[in-house]
């Protein structure tokens, strides 16, 4: 196959190509403001790499999640690593009729009281990067494929190169967006996803930063501090 | 009960029209109410009922044999098409048989026939109102009030022939006349030319071998004495003589198959549960080989259900161990359907996720409280055959198939509560699917104005140790700000008495830590605050 043919090809995307459409706000106008597209692209993965566990992942997309949430699109969180809490994510704007949760953990009813326990002796200890559960990346993509789906959440530690191609296209066939949320140590990993942030925390200050690792599209800059 | 006067109902509406329709045709048509001699039997015949009965939810040929008899005198009195194959003959000693290759004999067992064939008449009642059991392997129905919808004849008799293979009943005789018994000794008789009046019955009927009227062995032989071997030969034999040295019951059938004497039938009643069992010749160790079994039974179930416009609202699959216990897999659905490729992809994921505990000899599927409406009561007559074909799928079909994947338990919605105590505030509640519940999330102004709530809730408090006086977790935490104390829940004995207060740790991380008021005031980490 000839290079000229190769360019011809519809599946083909060429770094510095602009996304068609216009990207979904952050809700960041810093952030916004160096995203191709003015925001998040419309569907595909979106892959948020974090150093420490708890430092803005989820607020860095919750104003995305409230205006999918309010379109009505289906949050489809699957497998968080501890409870969404229903009155913060009212209070960000999230319509919560429209948030389901797949997670074979959660016990139903109320758990009042405390439990002894061993307690923990790090943050990520208690924030399980735990190894995907049998049935998880069936129910992630099965939601990326539901044509009604806004935007499912997951958290794995651990993805193989091909079953992240599979999410993408599964992203691809049913309009929605894929959140991955991954430790930082996956950054090496080559993914197909449609843009890979990392987040870290700077010392001293409220502010993080966040760093784009890859995108489809021009970049004005590779990295900006937010305040989340 | 219900929908058999709707169809009848149903019956005495279309009637009328047909003048109407007819009027274009050019020989003067019969306008007023259709005399009995215009009826058209369909009879159906599946010469190897039991043996298909026996093999069906098998997936390779096999070479199997009915065999009737005891001990050393046991005899074939039916081979499937692998053991013709060997060159197995009907009457053949068993031990014959076995001589000429592997073959797996079967007993009769009249109950369980009787049942599947009742079976198979309610899955016929999708064809016709009429529909009527000659026992032990054959049924007949009046099918003239539906050769329009079919496509004439040819229409529906490729259509059964289709479905009925979908069932596994491969074997298969077709015979059409205007009276029921004509109809099913044509089919007997292979004789598969419809005779459409009863003037040509006579002619027709004449060339069919005595044998398919199921005589006593004494009869047949005293048929035979005298030269009598088809049923013409019969039909010349003077009336009065035939009535006494055979039998007068004879006479009475003969005269109801020439449409001489009425021949009036119960028309079947409907069955208001299903229950269809196959057994398996093997015992199977993997999922996987259930896969034709449920397909049969769910293309049972969808025929039965079309039959009656009806749909389900559950399933339930039982699968009968080599041990001899029974195991159940009961399956909702958030919608009922009656939609027999969306049964089978959620019964496949509701299997998938099990392994079979010890190895399977039969499954059986049974389906009660069928609801008499369509499956589809949107009115978009589109709808379901896009969902069927997986192009866009709707949202009940979505949660179904994920609950049948993942249990019932696992999809849950989140709640927002006007309470203190944070636990209650944000619950979950298990989704159970059928509408999403506007009631469990209330807005925003109904709940108290709160501080700053974190993303995140811990399952459970989990403790921190202290240190100097501070909690500790990737070493001391910095608590921020004023507490909060939150006492609330003594009425209901979720009492909840604690000093929350916002913390961060060395990274920045701001967690949402409290101190509980009672003794020893241990601290505990219940929020992330992201």
């Amino acid at each position: 196959m000839t290079l000229e043919e190769l360019m011809r090809r519809a599946g083909l995307w060429r770094a510095g190509e602009a996304p068609l459409e216009g990207g979904l706000s952050t809700g960041f106008s810093v952030l916004d403001a160096i995203l191709p597209g003015g925001g998040w692209p419309r569907l595909g993965l979106i892959e948020i790499l974090t150093s420490q566990p708890g430092i803005g992942a989820l607020r860095l997309i919750l104003p995305a999640l409230a205006a999918l949430s309010r379109l009505p699109r289906w949050l489809i969180w699957v497998a968080p690593p501890h409870r969404p809490y229903a009155p913060a994510l009212q209070a960000a704007g999230i319509d919560l009729t429209h948030v389901l949760l797949i997670d074979r953990t959660e016990a139903s009813g109320p758990t009042a009281g405390c439990v002894p326990r061993a307690p923990p002796a790090t943050l990520s200890t208690c924030w399980s990067w735990r190894r995907a559960a049998e049935g998880e990346f069936w129910a992630f993509e099965q939601a990326l494929r539901f044509p009604e789906c806004g935007a499912a959440l997951w958290w794995p530690a651990h993805l193989e190169a091909l079953a992240l191609r599979r999410l993408q296209l599964a992203c691809e066939a049913g309009g929605s967006l894929g959140i991955l949320f991954r430790p930082v140590e996956c950054a090496n990993q080559a993914s197909p996803a449609a843009l890979r942030l990392s987040v870290q925390p700077i010392v001293a200050t409220p502010e993080v930063q966040v760093r784009v690792l890859k995108c489809r599209g021009s970049l004005r800059a590779r990295e900006c501090r937010l305040f989340l | 009960m219900n929908s058999v006067e709707n169809n009848t109902s149903l019956q005495a509406l279309i009637a009328p029209l047909k003048p109407v329709v007819r009027l274009h045709s050019r020989s003067a048509p019969a306008l007023c109410v259709q005399p009995a001699a215009s009826r058209l039997w369909l009879a159906i015949h599946l010469p190897r009922f039991t043996l298909d009965m026996a093999t069906r939810g098998n997936t390779e040929p096999q070479a199997c044999v009915l065999v009737d008899g005891q001990g050393t005198r046991q005899r074939v009195t039916l081979v499937n098409a692998e053991a013709a194959r060997l060159g197995i003959r009907i009457g053949m000693p068993l031990g014959a048989a076995h001589a000429l290759g592997e073959v797996l004999p079967f007993m009769r067992v009249p109950a369980a026939e009787q049942q599947a064939l009742a079976q198979l008449c309610a899955w016929a009642y999708q064809f016709t109102p009429m529909v009527v059991p000659v026992a032990p392997d054959a049924l007949v129905m009046e099918v003239r009030g539906s050769l329009a919808l079919f496509g004439g004849l040819a229409g529906l008799l490729a259509r059964l022939r289709r479905e009925l293979r979908q069932l596994g009943f491969n074997a298969l005789a077709f015979g059409s006349a205007p009276t029921p018994i004509a109809a099913i000794w044509l089919a007997r008789a292979r004789h598969s030319t419809p005779v459409e009046t009863l003037a040509a019955l006579p002619a027709a009927l004449s060339q069919v071998p005595i044998d398919v009227l199921n005589l006593t062995p004494k009869l047949q032989q005293d048929f035979c004495g005298i030269g009598v071997r088809t049923l013409g030969d019969c039909l010349r034999l003077p009336r009065e003589s035939l009535a006494r040295r055979f039998a007068p019951a004879l006479l009475l059938e003969l005269d109801r198959a020439l449409g001489r004497q009425p021949d009036p039938r119960p028309a079947f009643k409907l069955p208001q549960v299903f229950s269809s069992r196959i057994d398996l010749l093997w015992e199977i160790h993997h999922v996987q080989a259930l896969n034709i079994a449920m397909e049969r039974l769910l293309s049972e179930l969808a025929g039965i259900l079309r039959a009656q416009v009806a749909s389900v609202r559950g399933l339930r699959w039982r699968l009968y161990h080599a041990d001899g216990s029974s195991s159940d897999y009961p399956l909702t659905l958030v919608e009922p359907s009656a939609d027999a490729l969306h049964l089978l992809r959620l019964s496949r994921e509701h299997f998938l996720r099990r392994s079979l505990a010890s190895p399977v000899r039969g499954i059986c599927l049974e389906a009660a409280d069928f609801e008499h409406r369509p499956a589809n009561p949107s009115g978009d007559l589109f709808a379901g055959r896009q969902g069927s074909q997986g192009g866009t799928e709707t949202w009940p079909r979505f949660v179904e198939r994920l609950r049948a994947r993942l249990g019932g338990k696992a999809l849950q919605q989140l709640t927002a509560f006007p309470d203190h105590r944070p636990e209650r505030a944000g619950d979950t509640q298990t989704f159970d699917g059928t509408r999403v519940q506007r009631a469990a999330a209330s807005g925003p102004e109904s709940s108290p104005r709160w501080r700053e709530r974190p993303l995140w809730l811990t399952r459970q408090p989990l403790p921190l140790p202290e240190c100097d006086g501070r909690p500790n977790l990737d070493g001391p935490l910095h608590l921020d700000g004023e507490r909060e104390r939150i006492h609330s829940g003594w009425w209901d004995g979720g009492e909840v008495a604690r000093d929350y207060f916002i913390a961060h740790n060395q990274h920045g991380t701001r967690l949402w830590v409290f101190r509980e008021l009672a003794s020893p005031r241990g601290w505990y980490l219940h929020g992330i605050f992201e």
